[in-house]
């Protein structure tokens, strides 16, 4: 208990020292407009030329509440390869290796920490947004549960590929290259901008197998259209990636820190 | 007049090269920037791949029409920074006190400091732009040539717009991020058809969001094979670098030294 209490003032100090900028806030807002208002000129004209009212099952107001909550999740998440990254080129790592705290779970709270906030501003301003340019959702108290069950394993899931991505520099030069690939697989095979049923049938079962869509399509999916069995199906996937990404990075940090030599000074 | 422009030119290929050789002192770090960038920018072209496999038009443009803007947009962003990178940097460069190595120099300080630096990224951009045009679109010589000149005015916009963001700093202090979002609002407008658009959003893209000069009237240009379009985007470009560097040059009377002592290698 004491444990996790001590990470959990990492995520509560990192969040704070997040909400004290407001220039920064301000900036999120207005990428976030922007996005929000190029895509939904893009599915308004789309919507606009369709024969029916719903694409994928989703209705115009629907596909843009979708790109709030998918969008959101895109643009939140940490740089943790960087700071990884950083911590490997300056040596830095070594230093906190001997600190009374787990690598891992330190970064893991002040990813944690950083990202709920930033996912919180990212959902208000996209909230806003989309109620100018869309209208109101119709939620219900099932459809946001499911959305805030199937959130925290999406975070998780994300940080550890970012955490993947970060180890790397161990052997890398730069992971520069690395996340960006990292960042658009989530994006393109995630089902950030078009929901999977928008996919070519063919690619449609193998990219729902993948921790991707897990990460992204599930929880917009559940944000504005909740389903008990997309849900199901995507915690049972969130799980199993879960444990692949943990075996993963174990075994990738076991290797990476027997590359740590220290040389006094 | 002419005597002066061949001068610059050396210049630009004189530092171009030593910007090179740095570069690839580190080649894995550089190559992987590079490849990662070209996967990065094709997955956006997937991304439209599949958007035009569901819907075959989207208010009268296609798939190549859009490859077009992606085209000319990546190559532009491309060689601007590949060559003149810290259009990118002058934001930090301006708050840090950094810009007293550019103003020893016995010439321009604006050129100068433009070229010290190549972004790797960049030149996966660069390769990106031409090779999408030339695959995807399949165009004939004139339409080539007019190609690699309007990716060069491209080129002179994000150049003139990096001058005008980053010299924000001289004016309201610490503009990094807003410099950012201003690109990337650039950015991505120039990358969705403009069709798209209507009322004072068009008028801004022909302004404060110069989109209009980066990729509307060149694919235009491309598409009609018009002389009017391609001026017309020439000229632009050109009055947003005259226009950027009077208000760099306005602002660098402002400028404080930072004292610090630094080397460019």
């Amino acid at each position: 208990m004491k444990e996790i209490t001590k990470y959990g003032w990492i995520a509560y100090i990192t969040a704070r020292s997040h909400i004290a900028y407001a220039g920064e806030v301000f900036t999120r807002i207005v990428l976030m407009t922007v996005i929000l208002y190029v895509f939904s000129r893009v599915w308004l004209a789309v919507y606009g030329v369709n024969s029916g009212p719903r694409l994928a099952g989703l209705t115009i107001t629907q596909m843009i509440w979708y790109l709030v909550a998918t969008e959101a999740f895109a643009l939140s998440g940490p740089r943790t390869w960087y700071e990884v990254e950083q911590d490997v080129r300056t040596g830095r790592v070594a230093v906190q290796l001997i600190h009374p705290l787990s690598y891992g779970l330190t970064h893991l709270g002040k990813a944690m920490g950083e990202r709920i906030v930033r996912f919180a501003i990212y959902m208000l301003a996209g909230v806003v947004i989309a109620l100018a340019i869309a209208g109101p959702l119709r939620w219900t108290a099932s459809g946001l549960a499911m959305f805030l069950a199937i959130l925290p394993l999406a975070f998780l899931l994300d940080f550890l590929g970012h955490f993947l991505v970060g180890l790397c520099a161990f052997w890398l030069e730069s992971v520069n290259g690395l996340a960006l690939i990292y960042t658009r697989a989530t994006m393109l095979l995630g089902g950030l901008i078009l929901p999977m049923e928008m996919y070519p049938a063919a690619l449609q079962p193998t990219l729902r197998r993948l921790p991707f869509a897990s990460m992204v399509y599930a929880p917009g999916r559940m944000f504005v259209d909740p389903s008990g069995a997309v849900f199901f199906k995507a915690f049972w996937t969130q799980a199993a990636a879960l444990i692949v990404f943990l075996c993963i990075v174990g075994a990738v940090q076991a290797a990476a820190f027997k590359r740590v030599f220290s040389n006094g000074g | 007049m002419f005597r002066t422009g061949l001068d610059y030119m050396g210049l630009v290929v004189a530092y171009t090269r030593a910007n090179i050789r740095a570069q690839m002192e580190y080649p894995g770090a550089f190559l992987s920037q590079v490849i990662a960038m070209i996967i990065n920018d094709g997955a956006w072209v997937m991304f439209w791949v599949f958007f035009f496999s569901r819907f075959r038009v989207l208010h009268g443009w296609g798939l190549p029409d859009v490859i077009s803007l992606w085209s000319v947009t990546a190559a532009g962003f491309g060689i601007a920074n590949a060559i003149m990178g810290n259009s990118l940097q002058l934001a930090p460069l301006i708050i840090q006190g950094e810009l007293d190595v550019w103003l020893s120099h016995p010439r321009a300080v604006l050129p100068h400091m433009l070229l010290g630096r190549s972004v790797p990224s960049a030149w996966g951009d660069a390769v990106f732009g031409y090779a999408a045009y030339v695959f995807f679109v399949r165009p004939d010589l004139a339409r080539m040539v007019l190609f690699i000149i309007l990716t060069f005015g491209t080129a002179l916009v994000f150049v003139g717009l990096g001058i005008l963001a980053g010299s924000l700093s001289f004016f309201i202090g610490n503009a990094s991020s807003l410099a950012d979002e201003w690109r990337n609002a650039v950015v991505m407008f120039s990358t969705y058809p403009p069709a798209l658009f209507q009322g004072a959003v068009k008028w801004l893209l022909f302004s404060v969001i110069p989109a209009g000069f980066v990729s509307y009237m060149p694919v235009e240009a491309l598409r009609s094979l018009s002389l009017m379009y391609a001026s017309g985007a020439l000229l632009g470009a050109l009055g947003i670098l005259a226009v950027s560097a009077a208000v760099f040059h306005c602002g660098l009377r402002r400028y404080e030294s930072g004292n610090l002592i630094s080397f460019n290698g």
